[in-house]
């Protein structure tokens, strides 16, 4: 993977010789004019598909317009799903993901990211009222639905002793959820909340375990070695921060503002003019 | 066992592969396992299959309109609609409207293994069914005819004259569809039934590497639709009738 990346570097500073201050990533979205971004479009409020106009919406589509309006790129949206999207930054089919995706080890060890969070998630659990659920010890043995590719699947089976069952996606998790197939499906509680507090459909539903499971920092995540476009977006994650925008997208959407949420607010104070 | 494995895993590293994963007791349980789910699943509708084309089969050629008629549209309504639009069907919708009848899922006996099971033997039979027909049908009327004047009855002119005649004439694509089917297990990841390359994906989504265990799952189904194509080849030499067919 390393001397593919070198030799790709090494044949785009030959192509691009005359304006190689950036990274390959950097220069090819400033030399198309289109940054393409990989996002969920199945997870509302970070991304869905408005019903009305048919168009993208959501946090995370958001938080793309502003990368390209930064970086003064047109925005190319990407679908991607939590199996395919690695393939997809790798394979050079996006520039950057925006794609609900946590920082781990064993991802920032194949992948680029950048420093700068822009939202924390963890996982919440929803199962119908009077499941007997109340922690998270109790769904040790219980089959328990979540999308494959999700980051609780592991500690759900490993921790917990749950029975893991990973459907294609959210949609059919919940959809397993609903026909009784699982005792209860676990996913971003963001998503989550927002389904039982707000869709008469999910009423006979409930979170009954109020601790979210491994509560992670939500990157935005580049190809391997792509060092200036990680600068560039961590001075845009940045500004987000300063310009107080990012919590007002939070609430907006009706994402939980986390304590670590605020805890890095608190390290970009919202600056007064 | 586990002295050489951790040899195999650094060796793979330095060509570039991440195969970690098989250092991981419950990783690499899960992945064999999911190997044993996908021979299960293989040998159950293989047979399942077989036996509803067979049943297909001898209903479409049995001369009786109201047992034709339905089977027939069984067959059409299966064979032109996508696998996976059936196994979602079926397992999303009618799991759950079964759920409602049963009383809650505790009650319901069919599990996501079951519900591939089904949808795969109906599909594939209903292909099958088909191959048999042409077969039955190519039994020349003079033999038929011979067999009528010996006295056979009905069911005794299929089952002693038709069908062994239908098998052999029918067996190369019947060994078509099975081998079909093998690579249509694959479909039960979409419910998260534990074969192999569900379980590959869970691992690969946890790792992300997916060209390893690519790797490993072309090679678990080449092994399997080989090893039918063989039994197949075999089976026809030995059913080989000189003068009749090829």
């Amino acid at each position: 993977m390393k001397t593919q990346n070198h030799i790709y570097l090494f044949m785009l500073a030959i192509l691009a010789s005359s304006v190689a201050q950036a990274d390959a990533t950097l220069d090819k979205i400033r030399s198309r004019g289109v940054v393409a971004a990989g996002v969920i479009v199945d997870s509302p409020p970070f991304g869905f598909i408005d019903p009305k106009s048919g168009q993208a919406g959501g946090f995370n589509i958001d938080l793309a317009r502003s990368i390209a309006q930064r970086l003064g790129a047109r925005l190319e949206l990407v679908t991607v799903t939590p199996p395919n999207r690695v393939q997809f930054l790798q394979q050079g089919k996006v520039d950057l993901l925006l794609a609900n995706m946590q920082l781990n080890a064993e991802r920032s060890a194949i992948l680029g990211y950048v420093p700068t969070a822009y939202g924390e998630a963890g996982g919440g659990l929803i199962a119908r009222k009077g499941s007997g659920i109340k922690r998270w010890e109790d769904v040790k043995g219980k089959v328990i639905c979540v999308s494959q590719g999700s980051n609780y699947a592991k500690p759900l089976l490993e921790q917990y002793g749950a029975n893991v069952r990973g459907l294609t996606g959210m949609p059919e998790s919940l959809l397993a959820l609903k026909s009784g197939s699982c005792a209860a499906s676990v996913h971003d509680s963001a998503p989550l909340h927002l389904l039982v507090s707000e869709n008469p459909e999910w009423k006979e539903y409930e979170m009954p375990v109020s601790k979210d499971l491994i509560p992670l920092p939500s990157v935005i995540w580049v190809r391997k070695g792509e060092h200036d476009t990680e600068k560039a977006l961590d001075q845009i994650a940045q500004d987000w921060y300063r310009s107080g925008w990012l919590l007002q997208e939070t609430r907006k959407f009706r994402i939980p503002v986390t304590p670590e949420l605020l805890k890095w607010q608190a390290r970009y104070p919202v600056a007064i003019h | 066992m586990t002295d050489w494995l951790p040899s195999l895993v650094s060796g793979a590293k330095h060509l570039g592969l991440n195969y970690g994963f098989v250092l991981n007791p419950f990783e690499r349980t899960a992945w064999l396992s999911g190997i044993g789910v996908t021979l299960e699943l293989v040998a159950l509708a293989l047979a399942a299959s077989l036996l509803a084309g067979v049943g297909m089969a001898v209903l479409l050629t049995s001369n009786r309109p109201w047992l034709q008629h339905p089977v027939r549209v069984l067959i059409e309504l299966t064979r032109n609609t996508p696998v996976l639009v059936q196994l979602y069907c079926a397992f999303f919708v009618v799991n759950m409207l079964l759920n409602r009848v049963l009383d809650g899922a505790q009650h319901n006996p069919l599990t996501a293994f079951a519900w591939v099971i089904i949808v795969l033997s109906i599909h594939y039979g209903a292909f099958h069914a088909e191959a048999l027909r042409a077969g039955i049908e190519s039994v020349p009327a003079g033999m038929r005819e011979s067999a009528a004047s010996l006295g056979f009855s009905r069911r005794q002119l299929l089952w002693h004259v038709e069908l062994p005649l239908a098998i052999r004439f029918a067996l190369p694509s019947l060994i078509n569809n099975l081998i079909n089917l093998v690579k249509t297990t694959a479909l039960g990841s979409a419910i998260a039934v534990g074969e192999v390359t569900y379980t590959s994906l869970m691992i690969w989504t946890q790792h992300d590497n997916v060209l390893e265990l690519m790797l490993f799952i072309f090679l678990v189904y080449g092994l399997l639709t080989l090893l039918v194509a063989r039994l197949g080849r075999r089976l026809e030499h030995r059913l080989r009738m000189p003068g009749y067919g090829h």
